[in-house]
């Protein structure tokens, strides 16, 4: 077993008196690439929302390497820069350039200089095909290459973990295939990513391990194989057999 | 038409004797409004981030607290000077102030007071332009930053104000324009900007409307230049409209360098040989 970068236990989340995350369990380990799949409000985003803190966990623990960040304390903006995250909505900078996006963060987070930075931005753009377009701005590209700009803007910040909030479901489908190609040559190379996705392609080909959750808890955990080929519990079946139809 | 005549002749009888007047009164006017604008912008942008920080149910009560003052504070300052004429406002803090603490504070520089007015007034326009400003950004712009670690100071400065300023520049260039016209009010501290030229060289040559048309000009200009100096400002702070692709083969290069008219709203001018629809794809 490989080094966990991530634990999370018992993890709650309520939004009022809705309950959205019941006691949520599981782990993340370097080199995994999980995908997450479930009907729409299972609680898949809010897990991954909650795992970056971009919503406050109502109970339960988050160790990150073995720490528990939710304890008073934390620096929440620096443990942010080590997990990455790529959002269905892209969130790309509107003020700043396709480069000036990627450079930002290493800038005035990780405090790089100007120079290295563009370098290192470079690097990561031309890994997802989008050099050529480092003068051009969020507006004047399409959706596709906006996601792949946002998914280079993250691992210019060199996470240790990369969390994909359904990122392929606000493109077309001529431009999913060039999104799930790079976060296939990411997976081939070692990269730990949790992928919350509508894509049982991606599930079955790419990701090592694949979690079911259905009304706020995790119904079936494994690898592809068990959990979409040979699934134990009825929900999971029924859950499967809606996107075979369609 | 003679009485056109008389009037242009009028006219010229004033500049030739006070020409040199309106023009310095026409300078002290432009530079009180264009410095007291941007004192309130600055002071509206302040109030703009401290009220936007945000706070949860979870944070401790202290910060929760100072937070909540802020805010109130800010909620008063605007209320206050939003909700009451300039001219009162000069009175009180030029005239009231000595008055109020038996002249243990007063300001004996009329520009100094003027300036602070103004500012003052303007800041409490510009906090509510910069909040609406703020709350206009999605809300994507500012978790795409917290995702890579920004802090809300630099999230803010890096990401959300800029798009802001971008967003409330026409709501500034009102103030400005406002502004020039409405220092005219200052005369009542015996500040001489234009309107006091006017009230001046009436009260020495009794010709009323000369005097009033070159004033009516004068504002017009003045405030049409503006208008024009911030349409190009905006076109320049929205960015080339299209892009160079940095390719080393030369062939993919034409093929990619489109050309987009500013995609800004629906409603902006585009330029007349483009079809309406023509930039998007």
């Amino acid at each position: 077993m490989s080094e966990k970068i991530l634990e999370i236990r018992h993890l709650q989340k309520s939004f009022g008196s809705n309950l959205v995350l019941k006691d949520i369990d599981f782990t993340v380990s370097k080199g995994d690439v999980t995908a997450i799949i479930g009907a729409s409000g299972s609680g898949k985003s809010t897990l991954l929302r909650c795992i970056n803190l971009l919503e406050t966990p109502s109970g339960g623990e988050i160790l990150y390497h073995g720490k528990n960040i939710l304890a008073s304390g934390t620096n929440q903006p620096e443990y942010r820069s080590h997990v990455g995250m790529v959002f269905q909505s892209f969130n790309l900078f509107n003020n700043m350039t396709v480069l000036e996006n990627c450079m930002i963060g290493q800038v005035k987070v990780l405090k790089k200089k100007k120079d290295e930075a563009e370098k290192n931005a470079l690097k990561y753009l031309e890994r997802v095909g989008m050099a050529p377009y480092v003068n051009a701005r969020p507006r004047q590209i399409s959706g596709g290459q906006k996601q792949r700009v946002a998914i280079a803007r993250a691992l210019s910040m060199e996470p240790e973990v990369l969390l994909f909030d359904e990122p392929t479901s606000a493109l077309d489908p001529e431009m999913v295939g060039e999104v799930l190609d790079v976060m296939q040559a990411l997976a081939r190379d070692g990269m730990t990513m949790l992928v919350v996705t509508h894509e049982m392609g991606f599930a079955r080909d790419v990701s090592s391990r694949v979690v079911f959750m259905s009304q706020g808890v995790i119904r079936e955990e494994g690898t592809p194989e068990e959990v979409l080929g040979d699934p134990q519990e009825q929900e999971t079946i029924d859950f499967l057999a809606r996107f075979r139809n369609t | 038409m003679g009485i056109f005549r008389q009037l242009i002749s009028d006219i010229a009888k004033l500049l030739s004797k006070y020409g040199s007047a309106y023009l310095h009164g026409i300078g002290n006017t432009l530079i009180l409004a264009l410095s007291a604008t941007l004192i309130g912008c600055l002071i509206g942008f302040i109030c703009g981030i401290l009220q936007t920080i945000p706070y949860q149910k979870n944070d401790p009560v202290l910060k929760r607290f100072f937070l909540k003052l802020v805010r109130v504070i800010i909620r008063i300052y605007v209320e206050v000077f939003r909700g009451t004429p300039m001219v009162l406002q000069a009175v009180f803090i030029y005239y009231g102030l000595p008055y109020f603490t038996n002249s243990a504070i007063r300001f004996t520089n009329v520009w100094v007071s003027a300036l602070l007015v103004v500012s003052i007034n303007t800041g409490a326009y510009m906090a509510e332009s910069v909040r609406g400003g703020i709350i206009s950004i999605d809300p994507g712009q500012t978790e795409g930053a917290m995702a890579i670690g920004m802090t809300h100071f630099q999230t803010m400065l890096h990401v959300i104000l800029p798009q802001a300023l971008r967003n409330i520049m026409p709501q500034i260039g009102n103030n400005y324009i406002i502004n020039v016209k409405d220092t005219s009010v200052m005369f009542i501290i015996s500040f001489t900007e234009f309107f006091a030229v006017h009230r001046a060289a009436v009260g020495a040559t009794y010709l009323y409307f000369p005097s009033a048309t070159i004033e009516m000009v004068g504002y017009l200009c003045m405030t049409l230049l503006a208008s024009f100096l911030l349409r190009w400002l905006e076109k320049k702070m929205d960015g080339k409209s299209s892009y160079e692709l940095i390719n080393e083969d030369q062939l993919v290069m034409t093929a990619g360098t489109y050309s987009y008219p500013d995609r800004k709203t629906p409603f902006d001018e585009r330029p007349s040989e483009l079809p309406a629809e023509g930039g998007r794809r």
